[in-house]
């Protein structure tokens, strides 16, 4: 069951458009498992709605419907949009691990998995944008990463499997929100790696006596 | 109330989905354009003439992506109000100056609106709108002006709290409280859930 979601405040900005593209994917990636959180957005739709039907028209010109209607002309029949295919294959078993909605941006550049530490990797998401890092995490069956600072938010998606920290414990869904300053050491189940989507603020510092694999980790969003 | 006594801009959209209906597209056109164009004109930042382009594009996607309209999850005016959000959420990127992407991403893949529903949707669609109907007008001002930013301006909780100077905390629950009076589902976290800091 999912017991960790964005807040509402998260979601109010997500449905008014004030969110940048790496948190939106981690939103639209957690409302993939959230019938909660989809009704909230659904809501928060619906008043975008009222704001839409009930403002004050604005005079348009006389021509801008004719145009409009020239340019339908041009446009391909209307259809079912479809999902565009993704660029690159994604591997066939990782594939099988995320919602169908992440496929279209995971297959876009081929994923490039990098090792953090013995059973902790990284394989960034480029999304053309670079105030964020988007990225999937992977921790082990029964590995533990080590522990880590938040200099930036860090918004986390578990997508498969589960993992646990000083303070719970996540399952698929999940959405969690570290704040800068929150030390923590997360660790997958026993029986099944766990897999994450993560968005980034800044780069994570990491504690200790893995120290010295912290210019590692700073992994540059293209 | 328009919704009620006017024509059925639901079935009138669902027409141009099944139909490719240019008349029904002209109806939605006449209601909605100056509806559009008011409302991007509220959220500033846009001149009259790239309002009405914004229009042009927001309405053309209105007719590729009529076919893909369910009424049951979504009142015409919902959707039209996603659509337009994706719009300019798509033109603020391609004119900032910060991102230079040359990739195609655009706001309509991020959304994945036609994701499944809960079955009750439609249900909990209508007891929205009536809520909303409702209880908008009773907000207190404080309230409905961080709602208005948010949605015209597309400003983040922050952006608001800077404008209006104030504290993101205060805008964060004028928020919840302008929600609750509306009766729109929260998110099940609280805003206030204490971070547990390890040192």
């Amino acid at each position: 069951m999912i017991t960790n979601h964005p807040t509402t405040e998260l979601l109010t900005e997500y449905a008014t458009g004030a969110m940048s593209l790496a948190p939106l994917i981690s939103i639209t990636t957690h409302l993939q498992f959230c019938e909660h959180c989809r009704d909230a957005v659904a809501g928060l739709n619906a008043l975008g709605g009222e704001f839409l039907g009930e403002c004050e028209g604005t005079a348009i010109s006389d021509r801008l419907l004719a145009d409009t209607l020239d340019r339908l002309d041009e446009e391909p029949l209307p259809e079912t949009i479809e999902a565009a295919p993704a660029s690159f294959a994604i591997d066939a078993a990782l594939e099988e691990q995320l919602p169908a909605y992440l496929h279209k941006f995971v297959g876009r550049s081929p994923l490039n998995w990098r090792s953090l530490s013995s059973s902790l990797s990284v394989a960034p998401i480029s999304v053309g944008e670079t105030a964020y890092e988007l990225a999937l995490h992977k921790i082990d069956a029964g590995g533990t990463t080590p522990s880590h600072d938040h200099r930036g938010m860090e918004l986390t998606v578990v997508l498969k499997g589960s993992f646990s920290d000083e303070h719970g414990v996540y399952h698929e869904g999940d959405f969690l929100i570290r704040e800068p300053g929150h030390v923590h050491r997360p660790a997958a189940a026993q029986n099944q790696a766990c897999i994450c989507l993560s968005v980034l603020e800044a780069p994570i510092k990491l504690q200790g006596l893995k120290r010295v694999l912290n210019p590692f980790m700073q992994f540059n969003p293209s | 109330m328009k919704e009620q006594t006017g024509p059925d801009w639901n079935a009138l959209l669902v027409r141009v989905g099944s139909h490719q209906d240019k008349s029904a597209f002209g109806a939605l056109f006449a209601h909605f354009a100056p509806l559009l164009k008011g409302f991007l004109l509220k959220g500033g930042g846009v001149e009259p003439e790239q309002a009405e382009e914004l229009v042009q594009e927001t309405m053309i996607k209105v007719w590729r992506k009529a076919p893909t309209y369910a009424p049951a999850q979504a009142a015409a005016s919902t959707w039209m109000y996603t659509i337009a959000r994706n719009t300019r959420i798509d033109w603020l990127r391609k004119h900032s100056k910060r991102n230079q992407q040359t990739d195609e991403l655009v706001a309509e893949d991020l959304f994945d609106e036609n994701e499944a529903s809960s079955p009750f949707v439609a249900l909990i669609q209508n007891r929205n709108a009536g809520h909303i109907k409702t209880h908008l007008k009773e907000l207190p001002q404080e309230q409905l002006q961080v709602l208005t930013l948010m949605y015209f301006q597309g400003k983040s909780g922050q952006e608001v709290a800077d404008e209006l100077n104030i504290p993101l905390g205060t805008v964060k629950s004028r928020v919840r409280l302008a929600l609750q009076k509306l009766k729109l589902k929260l998110s099940p976290t609280g805003e206030d859930r204490k971070v547990v800091y390890a040192q």
